[in-house]
C-alpha cells in the first residue's frame, strides 16, 4: 500500500496493521526517514516537500514492482509525506515483510535507493539565512546502481499488498 | 456627476445620511491573492505552518467589514446585518478568489465594507502563507454588484468587459502573446515546470500548440520552447528530466496534442 499525505504517521501502529491476522510472515523490515537539522546549511528551520501528483503515485508503485520482482516479498507499505515539515518530522516510511530477514533487509533497502532517484519528490529547504531546493546527490545515484544487472521486473500492473 | 464627499469648494466632508430614507442595502465584492501551485496545494490542505487558513481570513474579512468606518475617512459606521466571506480555490489559474457580500437596512451604501472585507481577507491570506510563498499577488479587487439606495442597482457585468485572464501570467515578448488563454481550443500540449525550474523559468504551466512543435516529440517541444522565449534556454540541461503523461521520458519520445509534458530538476524525495 502507498501513501502520498500531508498527515504523519505512526510506525508501530502501520507494523500492526501490516501483521494484523498473519502467521506467515516471518520479518519485517522498516526504514523512516527524519527531517534533520543540518543539511547543505546548519540551521534548517523546516522545509517544503512538493510532488508531482499523479506521477508520484505511479512512479512508486513501478518501484514496488520491481522490488517484488526481486524478492519474495508478503506485504510492502510506503507512505511519504508532502507539504511543510520541521527538524525531527518523519518524512517517508519503507516497510517490508518477508519470510526470511535478508529479503526484508535488501528490499527494504533498494525500495529507498529507487524511491531517492525515481520518485518526483522535491524538497525546499529554510534556514535564517533563506531558503534553497535541495541538491541531488551523487551518492544516492550510484547507491541505485548497485542494483543494476539483476534480475528485472516482470510485467506488473498494481501493486497487491 | 460629482463626488459626493467633496463640498462645493472641494474640501473633504463627510455625507450627511439623516435625511435619506432608510432602504435595504445589499453589496458583493471580489478579488484574488494569486499564489505557487504547492502553496494552494499546501492551502487546500491545510498543511500551512499557520493552521485554518481559510477560517482565519474569512474572521479577518468579516471583522475588517465592521471596522471599515475606522479605516476609510469619510465612511459612516453601520450596523451590518450580515457579511459573508466565501473562497474559492482555483488550481488552473493557481489562485483563491475571495467573494464578501454585505447587507443592512440603512442609509448608506455597503460596498466599501465590501470591499475592504475581500481586501482584508487577502492580506490574511498572504499573512497566513508568506513563510512558504512570498510571490504571491493579490489582485483585480472590484466591486460586483450594488442594490438599493437612491444611485440605483449596480452590476459590473452589465458594464464591464471582462479581458481574457492568461492561464500563466508571463511578460510577454515584443509582438507575441506568449501563452493560450483560457477557452481556447487549438491542439495543444500542456507543459509544466516543477521544483526549483518553475521558479527558474518563472512559469508553472503553459501551452505550446501542437502545430508550432519543431518535430513531434520531446525535442521538438524542447526547441519551439527555447525558440519561443528566452527563459527555456537552459531546458536543454543534461541534468534535467522529462516526464510525458507521467511516465519518464527523453528527447525521443513521441508527443500527440493533449499529452501531458513535464520538465523538472532530479529528484530529492525520501
Amino acid at each position: 500500500m502507498i501513501d502520498v499525505q500531508y498527515e504523519t504517521f505512526d510506525v508501530g501502529a502501520e507494523q500492526r496493521a501490516m501483521l494484523a491476522g498473519r502467521c506467515d510472515i516471518g520479518a519485517v523490515v522498516s526504514f523512516t526517514g527524519l527531517v534533520r537539522d543540518i543539511n547543505e546549511r546548519p540551521d534548517v528551520q523546516g522545509l517544503i516537500l512538493e510532488h508531482y501528483s499523479g506521477m508520484t503515485e505511479k512512479a512508486l508503485n513501478n518501484i514496488v514492482c520491481e522490488a517484488k520482482a526481486r524478492w519474495p516479498l508478503q506485504a510492502v507499505r510506503i507512505i511519504h509525506r508532502i507539504g511543510h515539515l520541521v527538524p525531527s518530522d518523519p518524512i517517508v516510511l519503507v516497510m517490508v515483510a518477508s519470510a526470511h530477514r535478508r529479503d526484508a533487509f535488501l528490499a527494504c533497502d533498494f525500495l529507498m535507493d529507487y524511491l531517492k532517484t525515481r520518485a518526483p519528490f522535491w524538497k525546499k529547504e529554510q534556514t535564517a539565512s533563506g531558503d534553497y531546493w535541495v541538491a541531488e546527490r551523487d551518492s544516492d545515484q550510484q547507491d541505485a546502481k548497485r542494483w543494476l544487472g539483476q534480475p528485472q521486473a516482470g510485467p506488473c500492473q498494481e501493486s497487491t499488498v | 456627476m460629482s463626488l459626493t464627499h467633496l463640498d462645493a469648494r472641494g474640501a473633504a466632508h463627510m455625507v450627511d445620511v439623516a435625511d435619506k430614507p432608510e432602504s435595504r442595502r445589499e453589496a458583493s465584492a471580489s478579488g484574488y491573492i494569486r499564489m505557487r501551485p504547492a502553496t494552494l496545494a499546501l492551502l487546500a490542505e491545510e498543511g500551512l505552518p499557520k493552521g485554518d487558513v481559510l477560517a482565519t481570513a474569512r474572521i479577518a474579512g468579516i471583522q475588517a467589514a465592521k471596522r471599515t468606518h475606522e479605516l476609510i475617512p469619510l465612511c459612516h459606521a453601520l450596523a451590518l446585518s450580515k457579511v459573508s466571506v466565501d473562497f474559492e480555490l482555483d488550481s488552473v489559474t493557481s489562485c483563491v478568489r475571495v467573494t464578501a457580500n454585505c447587507r443592512l437596512n440603512g442609509r448608506t451604501g455597503v460596498e466599501m465594507e465590501a470591499l475592504t472585507a475581500v481586501s482584508v481577507a487577502c492580506l490574511t491570506l498572504y499573512d497566513m502563507c508568506k513563510a512558504v510563498d512570498k510571490d504571491m499577488q493579490i489582485g483585480d479587487i472590484h466591486l460586483d454588484s450594488k442594490r438599493g439606495g437612491v444611485s440605483g442597482d449596480y452590476n459590473r457585468a452589465d458594464t464591464y468587459t471582462e479581458q481574457p485572464t492568461p492561464i500563466v501570467a508571463a511578460s510577454a515578448e515584443a509582438g507575441r502573446v506568449p501563452l493560450a488563454l483560457e477557452g481556447e481550443r487549438t491542439p495543444s500540449v500542456r507543459v509544466k515546470c516543477l521544483a526549483e525550474l518553475r521558479e527558474r523559468f518563472g512559469v508553472s504551466e503553459l501551452s505550446v500548440p501542437f502545430h508550432e512543435l519543431a518535430s513531434a516529440n520531446v525535442a521538438g517541444l524542447k526547441l519551439a520552447l527555447k525558440n519561443q522565449y528566452e527563459r527555456f534556454i537552459d531546458i536543454d540541461d543534461q541534468r534535467l528530466l522529462c516526464a510525458v503523461n507521467q511516465s519518464m521520458a527523453n528527447d525521443d519520445t513521441p508527443l500527440t496534442h493533449d499529452d501531458e509534458v513535464a520538465f523538472f530538476p532530479p529528484v530529492t524525495g525520501g
